[in-house]
């Protein structure tokens, strides 16, 4: 295939699509997006790009795959929206104790719009943590993490401690009462197990928060954080591609409900809605915003952030010492890996409903941990 | 899940589109264009400079005592984005200059020995009158008002 053939179909028209395509590959760089999961089919980079996005726009897509795709995507959407309020957040914050508070101030009172952008990217990261996880138990429910689908369970699980992490930096930043000293209790938690509290610890440079703890914060949450999501977002399309979306993939090949530009342009109005849900809660119920931070005043009743509320009541009032509850948390969320590993066999009706019960027991014993750590250290 | 194999939708004719179609294509191209609009102006809004240190600057600034100044000598006074030398030249009279050259915006050094100010990027010189005596700047120096009260110096930006 040498230079690019105009369709013989069509008369040719001088265009500035037709006028990029002979100084570049379009396909190419079309091809380069499908990595990233929007399209799942490949891509003949040798053919003009038009044809080649008329032809995915074509692809059947059966029907099972619209509905439960939509929680990658909004994953997707809310992940770029972080990104942009993010990246425009880090044009005025400073990050070091004395002026990361009153720069924060400065982005939420002063500026305009400033408020509006920071609200964005806290209930952002809420949404964020939300949907990451809810992806997270559908894969468990339908039980997607079964060979050959450990990677696609692997690199759920990573994303979604990825997002915590990057809840748990950013809470810092802002260097306000809450923030700070949430995160000083969070630690607790933290350095309460074994091995990887020290491990932890000597990643986010010490055990006290200090200057040097928010640099490290800031590093891992502009840099560090980010890339692996984007990473391990590669890994997800990566394994999608070789293994499917799931079994149902497999039976309901070539029964299609509908075309892929169909699907597309669902997908767009689905943008759009999550980006109005966001805008409603970052206007309508935006998020508190305290004093200062006084590392030498400790406020009442402060607590780990609420998505770390489980291990801390169970570090707080488990029945044995400290580090043997950190150790058994340790295990727990190993074993959360070791899932794929560890249901295996012929998956019938009985195993699903079976390994479904274990999952769902566990997961309330998590809510209940959780409920218990709202209610520890109650100021009287 | 009850998959419809015979249902795949039809793709339209591409060669006329429906007016309706038509319509509610440009209706959401101009929603989406709206919205873009939108997002410019918050960001542009956001990312707008801010206009530090000439609006927040006090327009009189106290430039030290008379005496610690001997004659014939100019001391930078570092004030925000117009720092300026205050050059002593006799017993009462005190000249404040911008120390800005004239030519791209360097700071000048004052040369002790030659009684001028130099600038350290393209050699310009200035006396202490604020008169160019050689290189690219293109004008004087400007000056600002001063005043001398009970024995301070005060200068009017």
């Amino acid at each position: 295939m040498s230079a690019p053939t105009p369709d013989p179909g069509r008369a040719p028209r001088r265009d500035w699509v037709a006028w990029l395509e002979r100084r570049l590959n379009l396909s190419e760089i079309f091809s380069f997006v499908t990595h990233f999961g929007f399209v799942h089919t490949p891509v003949d980079t040798s053919r003009p790009v038009r044809e080649v996005m008329h032809g995915v726009a074509s692809e059947p897509v059966p029907s099972y795959a619209r509905g439960p795709r939509v929680l990658g995507l909004i994953a997707a959407i809310l992940f770029g929206l972080e990104a942009l309020t993010g990246v425009l957040l880090a044009c005025w914050y400073r990050p070091t104790p004395e002026a990361a508070f009153p720069s924060t101030l400065t982005i939420a009172r002063d500026l305009p719009f400033g408020w509006f952008l920071h609200q964005m990217h806290a209930w952002g990261a809420y949404l964020l943590i939300a949907v990451v996880t809810l992806r997270l138990l559908r894969l468990f429910w339908d039980g997607l993490y079964r060979a050959p689908r450990e990677v696609l369970w692997w690199s759920a699980v990573a994303m979604a401690w990825i997002v915590v992490q990057s809840d748990f930096t950013g809470r810092l930043l802002p260097w306000d009462s809450h923030s700070y000293w949430s995160v000083v209790r969070g630690l607790e938690v933290v350095e309460a197990q074994p091995i990887v509290g020290p491990l932890l610890a000597f990643f986010v440079g010490g055990k006290v928060v200090n200057e040097d703890v928010l640099i490290r914060f800031y590093v891992l949450h502009l840099l560090v954080l980010p890339a692996l999501f984007l990473g391990f977002f590669y890994l997800t399309f990566a394994t999608l591609r070789r293994v499917g979306l799931s079994p149902v993939a497999e039976t309901a090949r070539g029964t299609a409900a509908t075309t892929y530009r169909d699907h597309l342009f669902s997908m767009v109005i689905l943008a759009v809605l999550a980006f109005g849900v966001l805008v409603s809660l970052a206007v309508l119920a935006p998020l508190p915003f305290q004093s200062q931070a006084d590392p030498y005043s400790t406020p009442a009743g402060m607590r780990p952030p609420w998505y770390m509320l489980a291990p801390y009541a169970l570090i707080e009032r488990g029945f044995g010492p400290r580090w043997l509850m950190g150790a058994g948390l340790g295990i727990a969320s190993l074993l959360v890996l070791l899932v794929p590993l560890w249901v295996r066999g012929p998956e019938d009706a009985a195993a699903r409903r079976q390994t479904r019960l274990w999952g769902g027991a566990a997961f309330g014993v998590w809510i209940a941990l959780s409920v218990l750590g709202m209610f520890l250290d109650r100021p009287r | 899940m009850v998959d419809r194999p015979d249902s795949v939708a039809a793709p339209q004719p591409a060669a006329e589109p429906s007016s309706r179609r038509r319509f509610l294509g440009t209706l959401s191209q101009i929603f989406l264009g709206l919205w873009g609009l939108g997002a410019i102006g918050v960001i542009g809004a956001y990312l707008r400079p801010r206009a530090r240190g000439e609006q927040v600057a006090e327009r009189i600034v106290r430039a030290g005592q008379l005496e610690d100044l001997r004659i014939g000598e100019a001391r930078l006074v570092r004030h925000g984005t117009t720092p300026f030398f205050i050059v002593r030249q006799d017993a009462s009279r005190v000249l404040a200059l911008s120390a800005v050259c004239t030519h791209l915006r360097c700071i000048l050094d004052y040369d002790r020995e030659r009684r001028g100010l130099v600038c350290p990027c393209h050699a310009g010189r200035f006396d202490l009158a604020g008169n160019v005596l050689s290189g690219p700047p293109p004008r004087a120096l400007a000056s600002y008002g001063v005043t001398v009260r009970a024995g301070e110096i005060f200068v009017h930006l």
